[in-house]
């Protein structure tokens, strides 16, 4: 805690030390014709403007209170000259006209004076050239403006984690109960894989509270990472489990009498031998309280009360 | 009472909605009325894990309401089933927002499980006579199934711009049954399924204030959660035990806990296109647990009668136990961009767990040692790195990077790490149609071994020399990723991904020797003269572990792999493999272009996995019967769905929508370790392994749903 007061404190004193040495900031709406004019050609383009949140003119700094569409798409003055010409004087969100610093550059000169912006420049996709057009789009009336919905628009780029999502054992993604906005922030963070949080444990707790513990008798490969023994996004293996039990816990487990003990198809309901150390849940028949106990004596302590 | 108060809520925002003036407003929205009819075979409740489809009438709707800088937005979805959600939010632009929702989430994991216990669903279970019968035609029959219940409410202030003002509460309650698995006698004895009353209720709260405006971002906030269990323990006649008593055992179930964290954040644009971020994150978990209120109170301390009773009497050195554990984070991250073709990134990150919880000694006169306390585990990781990218020509864009990362950890065997990481990224789109993506990932992870001290040669800690846990092993990873994006014509989009991950744990003598895992995927995606649009894709995934294991008798000397295997004290090995693919393929016929649309649609998903076991016996005999073909399993967690959809889409108008259609859905599960399920398994001698309630069982189902909805837009 001291540790964080002290560096709590030193920040400000590098604001302070920092401060004034803004950056030289672009604009300007010099050559502009006006939204009508824009209309006049390109109708279907101005309804579905008009539909957005951008037409608002309830909402102060909107382009319906600035340029209209030149805001976004820079003076027309030039365009129209050349007679409408593609690409003659005005920016165009194509992806193959302009790169994504451009296109994202024109968003964030009125977004990016936001919280939810503040960090876009640690975000991975900004680094992968994901441009804001790639997930949102200026003309529309969908909510966020977003071009689909989630998951199904997360999964266009993330195809490993869509097949993830199909596994029999999964969080309730593709049917929509979790959106995945809920762990990552896609806009840029501080947390692993753009997670939402400064641990993946500190994620997870927020909905599972009831595995947050302190407990007496821990499992420290719980209490380190639960991504030691789950995934994420989908597993052929109940709970969300990396590898099917007995294996999963064998990975750290092998000491004398059961845990050390060859269990195979002999021992399954239908072997010769059955074990309540391998048929049905195999070892959380007796082990339940995996993620922590406090359960007094030895019984708590092999996480079986 | 919460959803009186969420009523009242929707109540008075309509009210304002009704008194608003007739001009200037804007009123827009949407309602669906949906009819559904299902049939189904099989376990509905794995059809239903996260869903509520069944016969009747559910519903979506949506009311927006704008005046000037006011909105409304009122939102409703599978209203009356159990899965449904609302939400309210609205505000004035540029001044505030507020936002209310109710949401239910299902998670339904078996329907007619079967137990002989008495007092289901509540945190006493108990059967007449002892031993408790057998037959389970006369168990009682109930749901394995949670039910969560999340009602949040928030306001966000930010009329004083550059300075905002946020809070949002959230109350989740989460009720139900859950399977949990315990042991009647330990060590070893009989497996016991109990149905676990699940009570809980979660109440958050965040508070935050910042100040955004070029060049600076600050934000400050204080979040708290507490948990509260209305069980803390679970009280059951233990079938293992003669005891006579109502209740003779106890499950200890999850504690109330408490959590606060203070987070502070911010970000300054510096010169050369540069921007310093830092994130400063304290938090503390709580969690007081009273030891003595479960069943060991009723046993004198001290007294001997494990095995027969199932309890034991033991002393503790504190009967309360006070968890307390704090977290500090601390992450500095410079990102820069100076020149067109270079990015680069420098980070520094601490993350620490410090566990301040009690250490109880536990004297229990039947274990061996007859003192233990319990260890209280905390850690550190620490990582730094750089990052750097190129723009180069011919739109080549290549980036790469450093990272070492140290852990340390309050544990025995291994309570270090050091980890460098190298990553190279390589993306070409020189071609308008196509872009091309390479990269490769390498981890060398260090871990500093202790040696654990043994006593004697037959001291059971011996094995601790030969195992290397995999969470925490020396390993060398490396990860290769390709992918191609092609969109030669317009409304045509054509994808190909790799991946491929090696893990090798080379230190590791027992455990988890090796990791490896290779994914494919294709999609496509195809727009035909604006009238036919087809879809696909497929998926598959290749994943193997090999294990390294030892078989011990005990007591034994013979710990070491390298020893002479004997018929007890031997070398085994498991390789776990899963083949996972699935596909789908689907089109949206328009017939009459934005008015009468047919979708198809069509997926399919397997699974294969298998464990392949090999006794290392030497010149030693298998097992009787067996041989080191026959003990292998080829069926663990397979499963086939198979789903088919066919909807048709007819706009009347183009404020009346129609649609009707059918879907089939078939899940089969076939697991070698479900496979036979017996409620009172027995051993090859005849003796009861254990008491269960078909949790899990059997989650196979086919379901054919017809359905048909109407929606209407204003």
């Amino acid at each position: 805690m001291k540790k964080f007061i002290i560096v709590l404190s030193i920040f400000p004193i590098f604001l302070f030390l920092w401060g004034g040495l803004r950056p030289k900031e672009v604009g300007g709406s010099d050559g502009t014709v006006g939204v009508e004019v824009c209309k006049g050609c390109h109708e279907d383009r101005y309804n579905t403007y008009a539909i957005s949140t951008h037409s608002k003119k309830g909402i102060p700094n909107s382009p319906a209170n600035k340029d209209g569409c030149e805001t976004c798409h820079g003076p027309g003055a030039a365009h129209v000259e050349k007679s409408g010409e593609r690409g003659v004087g005005i920016f165009i969100f194509g992806k193959k006209i302009a790169d994504a610093k451009s296109k994202s550059a024109k968003c964030l000169s009125c977004h990016g004076e936001t919280k939810d912006l503040s960090f876009w420049d640690m975000s991975k996709h900004k680094v992968s050239d994901v441009s804001c057009d790639n997930c949102h789009t200026v003309h529309s009336g969908t909510r966020k403006n977003l071009k689909a919905t989630q998951p199904d628009l997360c999964n266009i780029c993330h195809r490993s984690i869509r097949a993830q999502q199909n596994k029999t054992s999964h969080h309730p993604i593709r049917e929509g109960k979790l959106k995945c906005t809920a762990c990552h922030d896609h806009h840029g963070g501080f947390g692993p894989k753009m997670i939402k949080a400064n641990s993946t444990n500190d994620l997870c707790y927020q909905c599972h509270a009831e595995k947050r513990g302190p407990y007496m008798w821990e499992h420290p490969a719980v209490e380190e990472n639960c991504l030691n023994c789950h995934t994420a996004h989908g597993s052929n293996h109940a709970k969300l489990l990396i590898s099917r039990m007995p294996q999963v816990c064998r990975n750290c487990h092998d000491v004398s009498r059961h845990p050390s003990t060859i269990y195979t198809r002999f021992e399954t309901f239908q072997g010769s031998s059955p074990s309540n150390r391998m048929f049905g849940r195999s070892c959380m028949n007796c082990h339940s309280n995996i993620h922590g106990s406090n359960g007094p004596s030895l019984r708590g302590k092999t996480l079986v009360r | 009472m919460k959803a009186k108060v969420f009523i009242l809520l929707l109540i008075s925002s309509l009210i304002s909605f009704l008194n608003a003036s007739a001009e200037e407003k804007t009123i827009s929205g949407d309602v669906t009325v949906t009819g559904q009819h299902l049939n189904i075979n099989g376990e509905k409740a794995k059809f239903n894990e996260y869903r509520d489809i069944r016969d009747g009438f559910t519903g979506d709707a949506e009311f927006q309401y704008e005046k000037d800088k006011y909105y409304i937005d009122l939102k409703g979805t599978d209203v009356g089933r159990k899965t449904q959600n609302y939400e309210l939010s609205g505000g004035k632009w540029g001044s505030f927002k507020y936002d209310f929702s109710y949401d239910q989430l299902p998670h339904n994991f078996t329907y007619g499980a079967k137990t002989f216990y008495t007092g289901v669903g509540g945190a006493n279970l108990t059967y007449p006579t002892h031993p408790p019968s057998t037959d389970i035609s006369t168990w009682n029959t109930f749901d394995y199934s949670l039910e969560r219940r999340n009602y949040t409410g928030g306001f966000k202030f930010d009329l004083l711009k550059p300075f905002y003002f946020d809070v949002s509460i959230s109350k989740e309650t989460k009720k139900g049954i859950y399977p949990i698995g315990t042991a009647g006698t330990s060590p070893g004895g009989i497996a016991i399924e109990l149905p676990a009353p699940i009570d809980f209720v979660t109440d958050n709260i965040k508070i935050g204030a910042g100040y955004v405006k070029n060049p600076l971002s600050l934000s400050l906030s204080y979040s708290y959660s507490k948990f509260e269990s209305d069980n803390g323990n679970l009280n059951f006649r233990n079938p293992a035990t003669t005891d006579t008593a109502a209740t003779t055992d106890t499950f200890v179930l999850p504690k109330d806990n408490s959590y606060y964290q203070l987070d502070f954040k911010g970000a300054l644009k510096l010169p050369l296109n540069s921007k310093f971020n830092v994130d400063l994150a304290s938090s503390r978990a709580k969690a007081d647990a009273h030891l003595f209120d479960s069943y060991v109170a009723a046993v004198t301390a001290g007294t001997s009668n494990i095995g027969t009773q199932g309890r034991t009497g033991i002393t503790l050195s504190d009967n309360v136990f006070n968890g307390k554990v704090d977290t500090q984070s601390y992450n500095f991250v410079l990102t820069s961009n100076p020149f067109y073709f270079l990015d680069g990134k420098a980070f520094y990150k601490d993350y620490k767990k410090d566990n301040k919880s009690d250490k109880i000694t536990t004297t229990d006169t039947t274990a061996l040692p007859a003192t233990f306390a319990n260890d209280l585990f905390g850690y550190q990781k620490e990582k730094y790195g750089v990052g750097l990218g190129f723009r180069l020509p011919a739109s080549v864009y290549l980036s790469g990077g450093y990272t070492h990362g140290k852990i340390k950890r309050d544990r025995e065997d291994i309570p270090k790490n050091d980890d460098d990481i190298i990553n190279i990224d390589l993306r070409w789109s020189g071609l308008d149609f196509m872009v091309a993506k390479v990269g490769y990932e390498r981890l060398q992870r260090k871990a500093e071994f202790e040696e654990p001290t043994v006593t004697s040669a037959s001291d059971s800690a011996n094995i601790e020399r030969f195992i290397r846990r995999f969470d925490v092993a020396a390993r060398d990873q490396d990860k290769y990723k390709a992918s191609i994006d092609f969109f030669p014509i317009e409304n045509l989009t054509f994808s190909l991904g790799y991946r491929h991950k090696n893990t090798d744990y080379k230190d590791t003598i027992l455990g988890l020797h090796k990791a490896k895992s290779d994914e494919f995927n294709i999609d496509a995606d195809y727009l035909i003269g604006k009238r036919v649009r087809l879809f696909g894709y497929f998926d598959y995934e290749y994943a193997k572990l090999d294990q390294f294991q030892r078989q011990l008798p005990s007591p034994t000397t013979l710990y070491d792999p390298a020893s002479p295997p004997t018929p007890t004290a031997f070398n085994w090995t498991v390789t776990e493999t899963d083949k996972n693919y699935a596909y789908g393929v689907g089109t949206d016929i328009y017939i009459l272009p934005n008015k009468f649309t047919l979708k198809l649609q069509y997926s399919y998903w397997k699974s294969d996995g298998s464990a392949d076991y090999t006794y290392l016996l030497g010149s030693n005999p298998l097992p009787s019967g067996r041989t080191q073909d026959n003990i292998d399993i080829s069926t663990l967690d397979n499963y086939k769905t198979t789903y088919y959809l066919a909807k048709v889409i007819y706009n009347v108008t183009n404020y009346l929508s129609l649609a009707a259609g059918y879907a089939y859905e078939k899940y089969v599960f076939d697991d070698a370790q479900y496979n036979g399920y017996n409620y009172v398994p027995t051993s090859s001698t005849g003796s009861t392994l254990g008491y269960l309630t078909g949790a899990y069982s059997n989650p196979s189902y086919r379901a054919n749903v017809v359905f048909f909805s109407a929606a209407y837009k204003f």
